[in-house]
């Protein structure tokens, strides 16, 4: 039950991260745009003589300014698009429009019960906001995240569903935004009741949080740094940041709820003299120990590493902190010593709780998109100057954290004797990371299109180390991790993964986290690829490590099986047996035939004659499985009237005669004789078509079967 | 894992007909569903392999589900198991 909900928490996460992802550009945008159009910001760099309102530099950056805010003002309709896509296993871009049809729907519902009620006066201050033109109650994206998740779920439910003839038009996964209309609109009436309550709820507790002052950042700082190895922070701090939680404010007139939201308003806004830190408590923090600290972690794991292991750590730690300070993503150099030092982490923790609490406390006020890099620094807080930010104070609180740390992180690993990169005792680790650093550089950078082979090897140390395609349920990333879910928990080997370059595996039942960095989207994508191509059909470790090999080239190419009897075709939808015509054993075609002869419909092995002759399997020289099975309910007659001419394991070429019959004797026994052909791996395609009717002779094709 | 053992009393044994309704059943759910006959396990999706065991009457098998819905897929499968065989 545990290893569930994290399960779905996971899905959840990484499913946020499709509209996060969108956040930086939009961030650079607003960050540019507002920054260059902000009066005093203009006033204070001498700029005024350039940019002024009317001239056409003024303009461009107010566009940039605006259509950066358009992101943020909808992030909830984003949220509601990018969880269903992210949380529908299949047919994704049905639930993305089934998505945006709910949340619409939803709002409206909602707007109609508020214009029932006696309009926007008749409810409690503030609850109300105005969304895409609808005026609704104020949700921020959980709103959005309710219909993502709703619609994810409807979706999974009904994306295949058969609808009686006449309104079979609809069914399928057209019926998807149709039952998200009509359960969103029922939702949207429930909310405007519900909604309020919980509305109530979160304003109570996150006044809780804002009133608890200095103590609850630090609380909020190591809460979010502690989630990190779960990859479940942005579950806990996408309300704060996007929610009322994270406190309201009015700015310009208009309510804004959620730390980030106000954070943006501010800076889109021209009024603002300083940006509330009430809001940025729960984004400044970052800063400190991602650009300053955990270099200084990274130092001090060089210089503890054995010297003849410098050169190699080096390129790992330098790269990993370079990612930290530059873009505030932190799992690479995190990752580093989590597993192999999990009490520094424990300090780590602790440190960034603090560095949270000192920003509050110095009232520093720079947010972020996304994460606390020197991107962002730049953009939100030196740009918009010391007087409005007190960005001052991260750097000198950083560098009093670089030394912290370097001298935190160097005392315990020497009197703890503490295995970070580069102090094993044997070679074979760190050897693995030279490994990793290699392939990180040569084969999965952002350059690796060009290197084909090298990030289809590392697929398939990937595709090795999650146990095989087969073991593979499912495939995703966030920011830096790749998250599988697998079938068979057990088949996971971390050794494997790390060679493919990972700095680190979680795993949580069958929710697997491979932790690769930034680059991770870029490994997907190739893995993602490889795990379509043929060579990642045979899941067995040999014979993927071996792609030359000829079985391994195998791949399911389309094949054209001929009549295997004399007789007229019958469409398997009308055979007798259920088990045939329900295709429970798979697409094919059934003859009924003239003569008690049985051929070979393709060139192939014999797998099986069953022991009473009325059935026979073989499977295809490219792999079709195939069953033939004479007449229905045959296996009663116990072997009498059938004589198999072939044997298990026998090659067969196609017409070859593989069982004769009496057909007189079967039909006189009260047995039909029709007589099916179905791929039994019928998954393995895409389609089986049947290309003849009416009267077929052997060696005339009669099913396609489609790759 | 979730099993379950089971004396086969049909008395044609799981032939393509059954094998393919078993087949059906079992990839209804996520879990990895396999039969075991006298050490040798297959699992029960791959149509072709379970056809092949030759489970007779009077044969024991023991059947496992292992996965995210184990518990449901037991319960189905062995309902099957006494219904059809």
């Amino acid at each position: 039950m545990k290893d569930k909900i994290f399960g779905v928490l996971q899905r959840v996460g990484r499913s946020f991260m499709l509209p996060i992802a969108l956040l930086p550009v939009a961030g650079l945008l607003l960050g540019i745009g507002s920054s260059f159009t902000n009066q005093t910001m203009l006033e204070t760099y001498n700029l005024t003589g350039i940019i002024y309102p009317g001239s056409v530099l003024y303009t461009v950056l107010d566009i940039m300014n605006q259509c950066g805010s358009a992101v943020f003002n909808n992030l909830a309709l984003l949220f509601a698009m990018g969880v269903a896509i992210g949380m529908a296993k299949k047919e994704k871009e049905v639930a993305a429009l089934s998505g945006a049809i709910a949340y619409l729907v939803m709002n409206t519902a909602i707007s109609a019960m508020i214009h029932a009620a006696g309009g926007v006066e008749a409810m409690a201050a503030n609850s109300t906001t105005s969304s895409l033109g609808i005026t609704t109650l104020q949700m921020g994206v959980f709103g959005g995240i309710i219909v993502g998740l709703g619609v994810a779920a409807l979706h999974n439910r009904f994306y295949k569903i058969r609808l009686p003839q006449v309104l079979s038009f609809f069914g399928g996964t057209r019926f998807v935004p149709i039952i998200s209309t009509a359960v969103y609109l029922v939702v949207g009436v429930l909310m405007f009741y519900i909604w309020p309550v919980v509305q109530n709820g979160i304003a109570l507790l996150g006044n809780l949080v804002v009133n608890s002052g200095y103590a609850g950042t630090w609380i909020y700082g190591i809460i979010e740094r502690a989630l990190i190895p779960f990859g479940l922070h942005h579950v806990f701090y996408m309300p704060f940041w996007q929610t009322a939680l994270g406190g309201s404010a009015v700015i310009d007139g208009t309510v804004v709820q959620g730390a980030q939201n106000i954070f943006f308003a501010e800076l889109a806004s021209k009024n603002a003299d300083v940006f509330s830190v009430s809001a940025t408590r729960f984004m400044s923090g970052k800063f400190p120990f991602m650009i300053f600290g955990l270099p200084g972690a990274a130092l001090a794991m060089y210089r503890c590493a054995r010297p003849e292991k410098r050169k190699v750590v080096g390129g790992l730690l330098i790269s990993a902190a370079l990612t930290a300070m530059l873009t505030g993503i932190t799992e690479p150099i995190e990752f580093t010593f989590l597993f192999v030092a999990p009490a520094m982490y424990v300090v780590h923790c602790i440190y960034a709780g603090l560095s949270y609490m000192l920003m509050h406390i110095f009232r520093v006020g720079v947010g972020m998109t996304f994460s606390g890099g020197m991107i962002d620094l730049t953009l939100f807080g030196i740009l918009q100057g010391n007087a409005k930010t007190h960005w001052i104070w991260i750097v000198v609180v950083g560098a009093v954290y670089f030394f912290l740390y370097y001298f935190t992180f160097s005392l315990m690993i020497r009197k703890m004797n503490l295995k970070t990169p580069g102090r094993e005792e044997d070679d074979e680790e760190t050897k693995l990371f030279t490994r990793a650093d290699f392939k990180a550089k040569t084969g999965v950078g952002p350059d690796s299109s060009s290197a084909p082979n090298v990030s289809d090897s590392v697929s398939v140390l990937i595709l090795r180390g999650l146990g095989g395609k087969q073991n593979i349920a499912d495939v995703d990333c966030c920011a830096t991790r790749l998250r599988v879910t697998v079938i068979d928990g057990g088949k996971v080997s971390d050794t494997l993964l790390k060679q493919s370059g990972a700095s680190g595996v979680i795993r949580k039942g069958n929710g697997i986290q491979v932790i690769y960095g930034p680059q991770v989207a870029v490994i997907k994508s190739n893995l993602v690829d490889f795990m379509e191509t043929d060579g990642a059909d045979l899941g067995e470790a040999e014979e993927v490590l071996q792609p030359e090999s000829p079985k391994a080239a195998k791949s399911m190419q389309s094949i054209r099986l001929s009549a295997h009897m004399n007789g007229t075709l019958v469409p398997l939808a009308e055979v007798a047996d259920e088990a045939f015509s329900s295709g429970a054993l798979g697409g094919g075609a059934a003859i009924e035939p003239y003569e008690g002869k049985l051929f070979a419909p393709a060139d192939g092995t014999v797998e099986a004659v069953f022991e009473t002759g009325h059935a026979l399997s073989m499977t295809t020289a490219e792999g079709a499985e195939i069953l033939l099975h004479i007449g229905m309910d045959t296996i009663k007659l116990g072997g009498k009237f059938f004589y198999p001419h072939v044997e298990n394991g026998q090659n067969v070429k196609q017409g070859d005669l593989l069982i004769s019959f009496d057909l007189n004797e079967i039909s006189a026994a009260g047995y039909p004789v029709t007589t099916p052909m179905v791929v039994c791996n019928s998954d393995e395609y895409t389609e089986i078509s049947v290309l003849a009717d009416g009267t077929v002779k052997v060696g005339e094709d009669i099913l396609h079967v489609q790759s | 894992m979730k099993q379950f053992t089971y004396t086969v009393s049909d008395p044609l044994g799981i032939h393509a007909r059954p094998a393919g309704l078993l087949a059906k059943e079992a990839k209804r759910f996520s879990s990895v569903c396999t039969i075991t006959k006298e050490g040798q396990t297959k699992k029960l999706t791959q149509l072709m392999m379970l056809m092949s065991m030759g489970v007779k009457q009077g044969d024991t098998v023991t059947v496992a589900a292992e996965g995210e819905d184990e518990e449901a897929a037991i319960a189905a499968l062995q309902s099957f198991f006494e219904n059809h065989l």
